[in-house]
């Protein structure tokens, strides 16, 4: 059984009269360890995907299962137990509380979750230990960036979810923070699933689900990912 | 213009939606905004709209402007000169009268005025405040609430506004007495209530004026027909009604000067009123007294000529009864001289006789008395020569002699021989003491010789051993001594050495030696030996001799001791015989004087028996002079009898003649007597009529207006209170207006920022782009003002008017209330103004920045470190939901600011109302109990005398039910100060004793709670009273008196204060006896009884009609009735509790309901974010409420301080000169007003937790387009 499983998954939003199906049958399945790669044109579904996944968004029909559970049947509070203890997110902006340090922001998610991951040595993975008592308004986008995935990481989740990362970043930061995410996943064999509209992320990749007009167009593994520096875009 | 009319449009759309967008926002402003302005407005509104309708009362009743009063009453006359001034439009009179009446089971002071009851019959009311009238004169106009109009004059209508004693159609008053005597006021004592009316003249229920009577307020009205009053009563009122002042409002600067420049111009005429009244009364009483001058004296004249007719023939009588007289007095005299001249013989002979009589009683009293004594000399006598017969007797056989001289001589005989005795026996005792001492001589000398003889014997024994051992055969001192000798010589003969015949020398001298000793002692022994021989011999004869004396005696030392027992014995016969001499020389004595005693007796017995022959001859001679002295006085006697009789017959006939004339005498001056006495009657009754014209003063006349009605005082001071809390509350909701548009609006510049960027990089000007935002703003306070102040402007000046109520007999304005236009856009505009400043404050801010920095999504407030994080421990401790809260406090300054702002304001409000509400009950609370101890006030008439109050006294003690009675004297006064023309009325107690006042009324300083000395000299004012005038210990009262109508009449008296004490109800100045002289020199009736009494109604009813029936008492006051008229006077305020709760609510809701908005719509990432990461719903209120608690528990601590002091001011603001509020906010009022805004904040969060849970994070989180 795959780690990750999507069933015929569809999702429709009402805005006011009209109905927009925003994923209409997506089906693929993500093993564990991998590094996903989900990559169309804007409005694809793509971030859709990532929500339903995420538990922040659930689906209108068809089945997502995670480890052997059913994501789409959890109720509210089980979806936020889901998110709380399963699921690291990275959005494109960040995120961070501002109100707190890079550090107090990793904390801010370690302390919720059972199994946290010490918060300093998450900072120092990401390359941040010498600016952990700084706000977010003090660090660079990339170093904000870093914050957000060691957010991510310090609740040790199952699935690390990647909403456009680099899309607020410059071409070099963008892609040590792709870098970043090849050698989480790699190092700690975490799955790692990143929603791009860039095509030249798919080389990193070891699956890419390539997503069209709500549904997964075409699905091809990669045998030999490239390393993430050696990118161009 | 297309263009502009489609981007008009366009703009229109734009902000309608955004309207509909951020309904919450809206609507917050629409609400801040109408609380604002309709709290200002509506408490603007309500002052006004009271005096609107008071106006509109006393306009509709046609209520005096101007009323006079004068001393002398007024006339039709003075009403038509009076209506003579210019701008007076109508002329009312009236009379009006205060009486103590009883009504129910109370006694209660009511005003009793004469009412039109045709012009009342006929006047048609129009609404609750307007009677209409033909009669345009019929002022005062009565409004008939029940029942009809008195008719007859027994008839009356009363009070509807005032529920006393439970009085109703139906029921009967009867007056008691009156401020001046009732029968010369009213025709009636008893009245019929035949309807109750409401007056514009009373509208304060609480009091409907002040009177001398009673407890000085006026406690109901009534009016009656003028037929109840005596005929020639005249006016006591005049009212005048000014013409033009009731365009005015009543009360206004208007309305007062209108009213004004008329009471100057009657003022000006007062002195010409006043002559013209006194002129008319003068010549209408001179008239009447001339005419009665001459009347009386036609009959004086009348009188005097029959009395002196009458007189005339009297005398003549007297004159012819005279003459009898004087011959009867001629023949009296001479008969009275004999009589005279007899009695005065008589009692001569009389007196002689007794004297010599007296005389001979005297003789024969001491002839008497000198026998006694002989007899009692006898008796003495006799018993003394028995005695000392007795005695003689006895000495005699004692000595055994014949007689006293035989005695005598024997007596001494045997004291000679005894003392010769005594000297034989000395010169005994003599030898034998001489041989004793021989005797102890030769036993001490034996001795020695004796011892001699033995050392001789062992020197012998010694030489004679040793010459025996040497071999010479010696026996004796002779034979040694011979055989010595011989030795010797035969040794000389030999021839022998020296050395060997020396020592027989020696032996041979030594023998020689003992020799010579032996002969010594040997004469020694012989000369002892005859000693003793001699000694032996004295003492036998010495014994012997005694022996002979019968003296036995076995030696000499026995013998002295036997002769000192007989010396002994001898002088003890001695002793005897000169005791048994000198009885002897006594006896001989008395003899002596016995023997004297009877010769002077029989001297005596023979003087006292001459005495005795000469009394008995000189009786003889008295009694014959006695019968011939009685003979000569009969005859004369007789003699004089004769003409006694012709005198008496005399006399008869003149007793008669007297006795007639007297009775003619007597009915002339009977006659007279009356006559004169009628006549001096009647001049004395012309003089006094005519010292009272000329006496007659001008009268005082009295130009009062409306501000001296105690009512419509009261109520205009009452809404012009209102007016000035209105002006200081509603400023904190206008703060708190602005300050919610501003954050609100900063929010939604904030929202539309990369809007504003894109219009301002397409060119838009500042104010065009503003403009969207003034419009919102604009149309969300325009709305909010107007709702606010259409429903506010209801709703406040209806709970205010509607409160008030319970006091004032006003009619209140039927809904809807009018609107003051110009209060409603000033406060419409203050809202709209503070809104749309706010509003553009906030554009303004954001529109400096560029275009391009406008784009980009508002760089989120920067985190920043605070204080707080210095403070390592403490903020480690922290969790970071509370590290956020903290630094979110400080990061936000401006709805810190708000928050704070306005959830004090709450707390303040709520604090504000349980103060107030504490205040109010603290007047009751603390008044009675702890300050005033007594519950029970019996008030004696002002006249009554201390006999009166004892009665009243001992009739309380009596009943058993009345404890701590108290005397005071209670004085209805005004009071002022050196600093003010004010004055006001207060209650003077001065109690009897300041000893025990305590039991009464106690005196304490109310911050430090401490006792106020009281004594004799001590002034106390209540601390109200102090404050009004600013008088502190050591300054000076004034105190004036009033008359009647309340007026102050002559100088103030100032008194020392000597303490200020704690008090709420009324104003009063205790003061002691001493102090109270320097006011009134009278000795005063402590005519006022406090007592305490048994709280049961039945005891107390019984009480107070026992005590109605007792003449002399006035007022019968039980506290609790006084506290149950508080306790309706004062539940005004009760509701402006409830209103200041529930807009104390609605600014919490809005401040909250605001700040959360906003802190949602602010932090909506953040909220999203947190979702994301899996914080539970409770974890995500937490974390957005946990500040906002914070901020609402600083609001509610500051809303704690701000409210201690908007309470102050209201507190002191609301109160009335009547009353002290209590000036302590309870704890538990601190308790309920933090309590209540945690539950207010607590509710509006609960309401507003959806909102959190509807963040969306997918919405939320999308990439910023």
């Amino acid at each position: 059984m795959p780690f990750i499983e999507f069933r015929d998954v569809c999702k429709t939003y009402r805005m006011g009269d009209v109905e927009v199906r925003a994923v209409d049958g997506m089906s693929f399945t993500i093993d564990q360890g991998e590094l996903v790669v989900i990559v169309g044109p804007s409005g694809a579904g793509k971030t859709t995907v990532l929500n339903m996944l995420g538990g922040m968004d659930s689906a209108t029909s068809g089945t997502i299962f995670l480890d052997g559970r059913e994501v789409s049947a959890l109720d509210e509070r089980e979806l936020t137990q889901y998110r709380r203890h399963d699921i690291g997110f990275v959005f494109q902006f960040y995120n961070l509380v501002q109100n707190l340090t890079a550090l107090e922001n990793v904390e801010l998610a370690s302390q919720i979750c059972q199994d946290p991951l010490p918060a300093e040595e998450v900072l120092a993975q990401v390359g941040l230990s010498k600016r952990m008592d700084n706000f977010p308004a003090q660090l660079s986008g990339g170093e904000q960036q870093r914050v957000a995935i060691a957010r991510a990481l310090a609740k040790n989740p199952k699935l690390l979810l990647c909403d456009e990362p680099t899309g607020a970043l410059d071409y070099r930061t963008g892609k040590q923070i792709l870098k970043l995410l090849q050698d989480t996943c790699k190092s700690f064999g975490r799955t790692v699933a990143i929603v791009t509209h860039n095509l030249a992320f798919t080389q990193i990749a070891d699956r890419v689900i390539h997503v069209r007009e709500g549904r997964a167009a075409s699905i091809e593994t990669n045998a030999t990912p490239a390393d993430a520096l050696t990118v161009e875009w | 213009m297309r263009t502009r009319a489609r981007g008009g449009s366009a703009f229109a759309k734009t902000v309608l939606r955004s309207i509909r967008e951020s309904l919450g926002r809206f609507l917050a402003i629409v609400g801040i905004v109408a609380l604002g302005c309709g709290f200002y407005a509506g408490l603007q509104m309500s002052g006004p709209n009271m005096r609107d309708n008071v106006d509109k009362y006393y306009s509709g009743t046609s209520l005096y402007d101007i009323r006079l009063v004068s001393s002398l009453g007024f006339t039709e006359a003075d009403a038509t000169r009076v209506q003579k001034t210019e701008g007076v439009q109508d002329v009312m009179p009236a009379i009006s009268c205060d009486a103590v009446a009883r009504i129910g089971h109370e006694q209660l002071a009511v005003r009793i005025s004469s009412l039109n009851v045709e012009a009342a019959s006929e006047g048609e009311q129009v609404n609750a405040s307007t009677i209409l009238s033909n009669n345009s004169s019929y002022l005062n106009r009565v409004i008939l609430q029940q029942g009809w109009w008195p008719q007859a004059p027994d008839e009356c209508v009363i009070s509807a506004d005032k529920d006393v004693a439970n009085t109703g159609v139906g029921d009967t008053i009867e007056l008691m007495y009156g401020a001046t005597d009732l029968d010369d006021v009213l025709q009636k004592r008893r009245f019929k209530v035949v309807g109750t009316v409401s007056s514009s003249n009373y509208p304060y229920t609480g009091s409907f004026g002040s009177t001398t009577l009673g407890t000085g307020m006026i406690q109901q009205y009534a009016f009656v027909s003028p037929a109840a009053f005596v005929d020639d009563m005249p006016f006591t009122d005049l009212y005048v009604r000014v013409a033009g002042a009731d365009a005015y409002q009543s009360g206004s600067d208007d309305y007062e000067s209108a009213v004004d420049e008329v009471e100057s111009k009657l003022e000006g005429r007062v002195d010409e009123l006043a002559q013209a009244r006194l002129g008319d009364i003068r010549a209408d009483a001179q008239e009447e007294l001339d005419d009665a001058k001459e009347e009386f004296e036609a009959e004086r004249s009348k009188a005097y000529k029959k009395l002196r007719k009458a007189k005339k023939k009297l005398d003549k009588g007297l004159k012819e009864l005279r003459e009898g007289e004087d011959k009867l007095v001629q023949g009296r005299k001479d008969y009275e001289s004999g009589k005279a001249e007899l009695a005065k013989n008589e009692a001569e002979a009389q007196q002689k006789l007794k004297d010599g009589q007296k005389k001979l009683d005297d003789a024969k009293v001491e002839l008497q008395n000198s026998q006694k004594q002989l007899d009692q000399g006898k008796a003495r006598l006799e018993k003394g020569q028995r005695e000392y017969e007795a005695a003689e007797a006895k000495l005699l056989k004692q000595l055994g002699a014949k007689s006293l001289a035989d005695a005598r001589q024997a007596l001494e005989s045997q004291r000679a021989k005894a003392a010769g005795g005594i000297e034989s026996l000395t010169q005994t005792r003599e030898g034998a003491k001489r041989i004793v001492l021989g005797y102890q001589e030769v036993e001490g000398q034996s001795p020695q010789v004796a011892k001699g003889r033995a050392a001789w014997e062992e020197g012998v024994a010694k030489l004679l051993g040793g010459l025996q051992a040497q071999g010479m055969k010696v026996s004796s001192l002779d034979e040694a001594s011979e055989a010595l000798a011989q030795l010797i010589a035969q040794m000389k003969a030999v021839g022998m050495p020296k050395e060997q015949i020396d020592p027989l020398q020696q032996t041979l001298e030594a023998v020689g030696e003992l020799q010579a000793t032996d002969g010594e002692l040997a004469r020694a022994e012989d000369s002892l030996k005859r000693a003793k021989q001699e000694l032996d011999s004295s003492q036998s004869q010495l014994l012997s001799g005694l022996a002979s004396q019968g003296i036995t005696a076995n030696d000499a030392q026995s013998a002295i001791s036997a002769i000192d027992a007989q010396i002994q014995q001898a002088d003890k016969g001695i002793s005897q015989i000169e005791e048994g001499l000198a009885g002897i020389s006594k006896l001989e004595e008395a003899k002596k004087t016995l023997d004297k005693s009877a010769c002077e007796l029989a001297d005596g017995q023979r003087k006292l028996n001459e005495g005795k022959q000469q009394h008995a001859e000189g009786q003889k001679t008295l009694n014959q002079q006695r019968s011939e002295a009685e003979r000569q006085i009969a005859d004369a006697r007789t003699k004089l009898n004769d003409a006694q009789k012709e005198l008496a017959d005399a006399e008869a006939d003149l007793a008669k003649g007297r006795e007639e004339y007297e009775d003619g005498l007597a009915e002339y001056k009977e006659g007279k007597t009356e006559a004169e006495e009628k006549l001096a009657e009647g001049e004395q009754e012309l003089r006094d009529a005519q010292q009272e014209i000329d006496d007659l003063e001008a009268p005082d006349i009295y130009i009062l207006d409306r501000t001296q009605n105690e009512g419509a005082l009261t109520y205009d001071a009452d809404s012009h209170r209102i007016d000035s809390i209105a002006d200081v509350f509603p400023f904190m909701f206008f703060l708190v207006a602005a300050l919610v548009a501003l954050t609100t609006m900063t929010r939604m510049v904030d929202d539309d920022r990369i809007q504003i960027g894109t219009f301002k990089a397409l060119g838009y000007s500042t104010l065009h782009i503003a403009s969207k935002y003034l419009v919102y703003a604009g149309i969300a306070s325009t709305v909010g003002a107007t709702i606010g102040v259409l429903v506010l402007s209801q709703v406040l000046p209806y709970i205010v008017t509607s409160s008030y109520a319970i006091v004032y007999a006003v009619p209140l304005h039927p809904l809807p209330l009018p609107i003051d236009v110009g209060i409603a856009l000033v406060s419409g505009g203050l809202g709209v103004g503070v809104t749309l400043f706010a509003t553009y404050a906030a554009v303004v801010a954001s529109l400096r920045e560029t275009p391009a920095t406008l784009m980009l999504p508002r760089a989120p407030a920067a985190g920043k470190r605070i204080l707080l994080e210095r403070i390592g421990p403490l903020w480690r401790h922290l969790s970071f939901s509370r590290k956020v809260t903290c630094r979110n406090l400080f990061r936000y300054k401006r709805r810190l600011t708000m928050t704070v702002i306005g959830i004090s304001g709450c707390t303040a409000l709520l604090l504000v109302g349980f103060g107030l509400h504490d205040a109010i009950w603290d007047i009751i609370d603390k008044q009675y109990g702890p300050i005033i101890h007594y519950d029970t006030t019996v008030g004696l008439k002002s006249e009554a005398t201390t006999h009166d109050v004892d009665q009243v006294v001992d009739y309380l003690q009596n009943t058993g039910e009345v404890t701590n009675i108290t005397r005071v004297r209670l004085e209805n006064m005004h009071a002022g100060s050196r600093t003010s023309d004010e004055t006001i009325h207060v209650q003077v107690v001065i109690p009897q004793s300041s000893d025990d006042f305590g039991n009464a009324v106690d005196l304490r300083n109310r911050i430090s709670g401490q006792e106020i000395q009281f004594d004799d000299q001590s002034a106390v004012v209540t601390e109200k009273l102090a404050m009004k005038y600013g008088i502190e210990v050591g300054q000076d009262i004034l105190l004036y008196e009033q008359d009647t109508i309340g007026n102050v009449v002559g100088e103030g008296r100032p008194v020392t204060v000597t303490g200020i004490a704690e008090n709420y109800v009324g104003n009063l100045v205790y003061v002691g006896r001493e102090a109270w002289r320097g006011v009134d020199d009278a000795k005063p009736v402590f005519s006022t009884l406090y007592a305490s009494t048994t709280p049961d109604e039945g005891v107390r009813s019984k009480l107070a009609s026992d005590l109605h029936d007792h003449d002399d008492v006035t007022t019968v006051v039980f506290s609790d009735e006084t506290i149950e008229q508080y306790r309706n006077m004062l539940s005004v305020v009760d509701s402006v509790v409830i209103v200041l709760i529930v807009s104390a609510g609605l600014l919490a809701f809005i401040v909250l309901y605001n700040l959360t908005n906003i802190n949602i719509g602010e932090r909506i990432r953040e909220i999203a974010s947190l979702k994301v990461l899996g914080f539970t719903r409770g974890e995500v209120h937490a974390y957005v409420y946990r500040e906002i608690v914070l901020l609402a528990l600083l609001g509610d601590l500051l809303g704690m301080v701000l409210g201690t002091f908007l309470a102050t001011f209201v507190i002191t603001t609301a109160e009335v000169d009547y009353v002290m509020f209590g000036r302590t906010i309870h704890p538990p009022s601190y308790v309920y007003s933090f309590v209540i805004t945690m539950a207010f904040t607590g509710l509006i969060l609960m309401l507003m937790r959806h909102k959190l849970d509807k963040v969306n994070m997918v919405e939320s989180l999308k990439s910023i387009e």
